[in-house]
């Protein structure tokens, strides 16, 4: 289990624990649970690199309390 | 400025049309190749043109959430405001599958709720198969109807959040509506009759297989109907002008010769052995059905005691008794649990504490059994320690 922490940089900040084989798309439902967004209008990025729906956070190499950026679809 | 709403247009639900999208999606759609090229300047004729042309529905797609032409015209409307008049005409016409829903969710969009109501449940009526883009890229199948349903009920549909609209009862209790006649009322009478002969077959049916059945059952005249009308459609018109364009000559016509031959069986099978085979293969399918999930529960259970060592004996033993229970190849009926409603009981215990332990939601940790209890309502697994 890892904790992951994503930040809008406009006042959301979420601590979200999850699975290393939890995908992308299960990271931003669990994200979605928490904010109050819709899923599909979520999107995690880290600098330029979108991350893709239905990779694992395990082969992204995200560890536990990385941070990741949150943007809007 | 080309983004601008029309001067003469009202505002709707007290505000610019166009803010009725999102500020994300809208600029989106603002710096789209596709708005930027084909939509400038249109009014409500060349914007019928441009309709014409659009084959398939959907939100946005892909990393970058590229909106697709259906949104961008449904944005040209916005900011145009055709006349109800026009919007109507593109609701009734029935030629074009994509005009029209274009038109039902512009009306759904800006419309009052009688309206709304009035105007996209005849569209219940018409199964054609409309091609739908998925946020991920890829093509998928869906039917008019089936958008219509989301229309009406869903309060999200093509990333855009549809504006609230009053329920229909309460519509119907104030007075302005009239209570829902269906389509299928007449065959809704055939089949209360023929109820009990399938009831058997209900309880071991599964879910998908009900919808189908029921999809195939009553409209099956309107969609023979539907079929014969599309096909001549499909072939002249919207397949020329989807595939044929750019394309050799003799590929089309091979595959229109597939086609044909597939559509040809198709028809063939269901015009003559509709009833009996039907419900021969139903049969026959909800037997496996049947067995498969017996074989998973014993798999289930088979690989639990391999697992837990301690258990084991205990695991083998109600698995043997299970096994001798059942000595016959027969298919068991879901209420005949006479032989082994006892044996049953005890593996069923089993299985459900363990799976109140997989589930994780009683972990003593009360913020991972929160966490797992959000998962397990999202569809995930447990967090794993």
């Amino acid at each position: 289990m890892i904790e992951v922490v994503l930040n809008d940089r406009l006042g959301k900040k979420v601590r979200v624990k999850c699975n290393e084989d939890d995908t992308i798309g299960d990271l931003k439902k669990l994200v979605a649970a928490q904010t109050g967004t819709r899923a599909e209008k979520i999107r995690i990025q880290k600098w330029y690199n979108i991350y893709k729906d239905h990779i694992t956070l395990k082969d992204y190499e995200i560890h536990d309390g990385m941070g990741l950026e949150l943007f809007y679809n | 400025m080309a983004n601008r709403t029309d001067p003469a247009a009202k505002s709707i639900r007290g505000t610019n049309p166009q803010n009725l999208v999102e500020k994300i999606l809208r600029s989106k759609i603002y710096q789209n190749t596709y708005w930027k090229e084909q939509c400038f300047g249109l009014t409500a004729e060349t914007l019928v043109d441009k309709a014409m042309e659009i084959d398939h529905l959907g939100g946005t797609f892909g990393g970058n959430r590229k909106p697709t032409p259906f949104m961008c015209l449904v944005m040209k409307m916005l900011q145009i405001q055709p006349e109800k008049e026009i919007v109507v005409e593109f609701i009734k016409n029935e030629d074009y599958k994509y005009v029209r829903v274009l038109g039902a969710f512009y009306l759904r969009l800006t419309g009052t709720d009688t309206d709304v109501y009035q105007y996209l449940e005849p569209l219940y009526n018409d199964y054609r198969k409309l091609r739908q883009k998925l946020p991920d890229g890829n093509f998928a199948l869906t039917h008019m109807d089936e958008v219509i349903d989301e229309l009406l009920t869903k309060d999200h549909s093509c990333d855009i959040a549809l504006p609230r609209i009053k329920k229909r009862w309460t519509l119907e209790s104030l007075g302005t509506l009239e209570p829902r006649r269906s389509a299928l009322e007449d065959d809704f009478e055939e089949e209360e009759e023929k109820d009990e002969d399938d009831q058997i077959m209900d309880d071991v049916d599964n879910g998908a297989h009900e919808k189908d059945y029921y999809r195939g059952r009553s409209p099956n005249r309107e969609r023979d109907r539907d079929r014969k009308r599309d096909s001549h459609r499909y072939r002249d018109r919207d397949y020329d002008r989807e595939r044929g364009r750019g394309r050799d000559r003799e590929r089309d016509r091979d595959r229109d010769r597939d086609r044909d031959r597939e559509r040809d069986r198709y028809r063939l099978r269901d015009e003559k052995e509709y009833g009996r085979e039907r419900d021969r293969d139903r049969e026959r399918e909800g037997r496996e059905w049947e067995r498969r999930d017996r074989d998973r529960g014993r798999r289930r259970s088979y690989s639990r005691s391999r697992s837990r060592s301690r258990d084991r004996k205990g695991r083998d033993g109600g698995d043997r008794r299970k096994r001798h229970a059942r000595s016959s190849a027969s298919p068991r009926r879901h209420g005949d649990g006479m032989d082994n409603g006892s044996t049953r009981d005890e593996p069923k215990k089993k299985k459900e504490k363990k799976e109140m332990k997989d589930d994780g939601t009683d972990h003593p940790d009360p913020e991972i059994a929160e966490a797992n209890r959000l998962r397990a309502s999202l569809g995930l697994k447990p967090l794993k320690v």
